[in-house]
């Protein structure tokens, strides 16, 4: 390939972890469809851990999509720094992209998948096989290079593909929905070692996945998305803990909408307490027991109250041996802990 | 479940052994009668002399032929191996309207009557004369054979996941290079298995050959289905079994494509 590469200058001939990536406004209509996604801001900043998180059809993806190049908005803007990136294909933006069935490519070795975005930028193959070399080791697969990915298990496929994204120092990295393909177990080990990967090498992540527990624990901040829009957007414990709607308080965790006035309040299982006697809270309300289940960490409890089923959840086993089945039931929470929902949307 | 297991098996072994021997035997029986000794294609023939096929070598007219036959396929092949897999990538993972349409267009040379399809040729050539008569048969050829690339490419082509082209171009690999780098390693096996298809078939096709032939044009196919209206030579038999070997030996590659493409990549 003898082209030069019109690639804005700076995009991609400097490090540049500290980039910030911003939208604004971002809106996709297919032909003749409806709008997917609509009027999309947010701002990625250095370093930073955002995660949109939404069901299936909220546009999460199709934002991504948009920011690593393969959708164009139909309006707004993405800027990276000071630079619209917004009309420029997804090889002239600086992302890393892993997606959900890691995409290696199988007739590549290892290493050739890793230093592929470095043949691409015309890099002397001495410097692409020591950069292959180096960040494979750093993801610790450096003993494989020389295999190819089907030979390689799926975390070890995953592991690559996160290599073969991190190589050329992007802007940032775009994952979508990457540890869908794993079982739990390999999954949750995944989710500490991404997270620990990107302390150590500082870069921006934008993740976009369907599950609030992945979205929890990886995320510095959350993007909850629904029908298109951004309906909130804050830090894991801000969005749990203050939901501005019963679609997020129920999208993310269990809780209990309770009503109240002409509006209702969401109250999560484990801020709910049996009070004792004589015992009172800022609110309380009387019920009965319906059951009582024991699950090893926490022990839940379903109670008709209010005419409906409120579910309380205890860290103490104690409980379960005080609360049993029919009981009358004074339930009471703080609060700080029951969060007004807006009308919803 | 053992009984019908115990005979169903060899029953169907034994059937499909008959039905590859009734399909088989009548092209295996034109090798015995190019071993014959005698001037004339005989059967039973009497055996055994390979002067037939030293005939054939020495003979400068069937080997012109010879000669203008692989001109024709090769350029067949590879008119059809550019136009095949070009229209076969053009039309991968797209849906508009008319689709089925082009798609039929491209597959129509193996539906049209042969025979309709060289007098059509026959009349466009006529008017280009100035092409070489070689070139012409081949162009002409090249419609008949690239719908067999175009079908192997698609099918190589369905199982390219289409991440992997998304995934090149976010590591800055423009269309080309996505082109080289991992479309083109994914449906080579098609091309190579397409290629072999178009250029047996565009070697043994006697229709078009004969309506565009000229003195210096004749493809072997045409100059033995000519001579064996005045001349019983059993060069036409050794000719026979020489085409026969080589349509096996394209066989036996098309297998070991398919063979390497089944076997997982290990290390």
């Amino acid at each position: 390939m003898l082209m030069r590469r019109a690639i804005p200058e700076g995009i991609a001939t400097e490090r540049t972890a500290g980039r910030r990536l911003e939208l604004i406004g971002v809106c996709k209509r297919y032909e003749s469809g409806p709008e997917v996604v609509k009027d999309v801001s947010f701002a990625l900043e250095p370093g930073e851990f955002l995660t949109l998180l939404g069901p299936s059809g909220s546009g999460k993806t199709t934002t991504l999509m948009m920011v690593a190049g393969f959708e164009l908005p139909s309006a707004g803007a993405i800027r990276v720094g000071d630079v619209d990136v917004s009309t420029l294909s997804a090889d002239r933006r600086n992302f890393g992209v892993v997606f959900q069935g890691y995409a290696l490519f199988p007739h590549m070795t290892v290493q050739e998948n890793v230093a592929f975005a470095m043949r691409m930028r015309n890099r002397p193959r001495a410097e692409c096989t020591r950069r292959a070399r180096e960040m494979l080791d750093k993801v610790g697969l450096a003993d494989f290079a020389d295999r190819k990915p089907r030979a390689l298990s799926g975390g070890q496929q995953q592991r690559v593909a996160l290599a073969r994204a991190l190589v050329f120092e992007p802007d940032a990295l775009l994952l979508d929905e990457p540890l869908g393909a794993l079982d739990r177990r390999l999954r949750e080990a995944m989710q500490i070692e991404i997270k620990e990967l990107q302390k150590r090498i500082g870069i921006s992540i934008l993740f976009v996945t369907h599950d609030q527990d992945e979205a929890m624990m990886m995320s510095d901040r959350i993007a909850v998305m629904n029908k298109g829009r951004i309906v909130q957007i804050g830090s894991p414990a801000e969005v749990y803990q203050h939901p501005h709607s019963a679609f997020i308080a129920s999208f993310l965790g269990e809780t209990n909408l309770i009503p109240r006035g002409d509006g209702s309040v969401s109250v999560r299982p484990e801020r709910i307490r049996f009070l004792k006697p004589g015992e009172s809270a800022d609110h309380s309300i009387d019920g009965t027991v319906i059951d009582g289940t024991f699950l090893g960490r926490q022990v839940r409890f379903n109670v008709s109250a209010l005419d409906r089923r409120i579910v309380v959840s205890t860290a103490d086993p104690a409980v379960y041996a005080r609360v049993a089945p029919g009981d009358s039931v004074q339930l009471g929470w703080n609060a700080e802990d029951a969060q007004t929902l807006a009308a919803e949307d | 479940m053992g009984r019908s297991e115990r005979f169903g098996r060899p029953l169907l072994m034994g059937g499909a052994l008959a039905i590859g021997l009734y399909l088989l035997l009548p092209s295996l029986v034109i090798v015995p009668m190019a071993l014959t000794r005698s001037q004339l294609i005989q059967f039973p023939p009497e055996w055994i002399s390979i002067h037939a096929f030293t005939d054939y070598l020495g003979d400068p007219q069937w080997i012109a032929s010879t000669l203008v036959s692989l001109k024709v396929a090769l350029l067949a092949t590879v008119i059809a191996c550019l136009a095949g897999s070009s229209a076969a990538i053009a039309l991968q993972g797209r849906r508009f309207r008319g689709q089925a349409i082009v798609v039929g267009v491209i597959l129509s040379p193996i539906v049209v009557p042969l025979i309709v399809l060289a007098l059509a040729d026959y009349l466009f050539f006529v008017q280009l004369r100035f092409i070489a008569a070689w070139i012409r048969i081949g162009l002409a050829h090249s419609l008949l054979v690239t719908p067999y690339v175009f079908v192997t490419v698609q099918a190589s082509l369905a199982g390219l996941d289409p991440a992997l082209a998304r995934s090149a171009r976010s590591l800055g690999a423009r269309p080309v290079s996505v082109l080289r780098h991992v479309t083109w390693p994914a449906i080579r096996p098609g091309v190579l298995a397409g290629a072999i298809f178009a250029f047996a078939v565009s070697f043994d096709e006697v229709v078009i050959a004969l309506f565009l032939q000229s003195p210096e044009a004749t493809t072997l196919p045409v100059r033995m289905f000519t001579s064996i209206q005045y001349d019983l030579t059993p060069k036409i038999a050794a000719i026979a079994s020489l085409m026969l070997g080589l349509a096996a030996l394209a066989l036996a590659a098309q297998g070991l494509v398919a063979l390497r493409r089944k076997q997982p990549q290990s290390s």
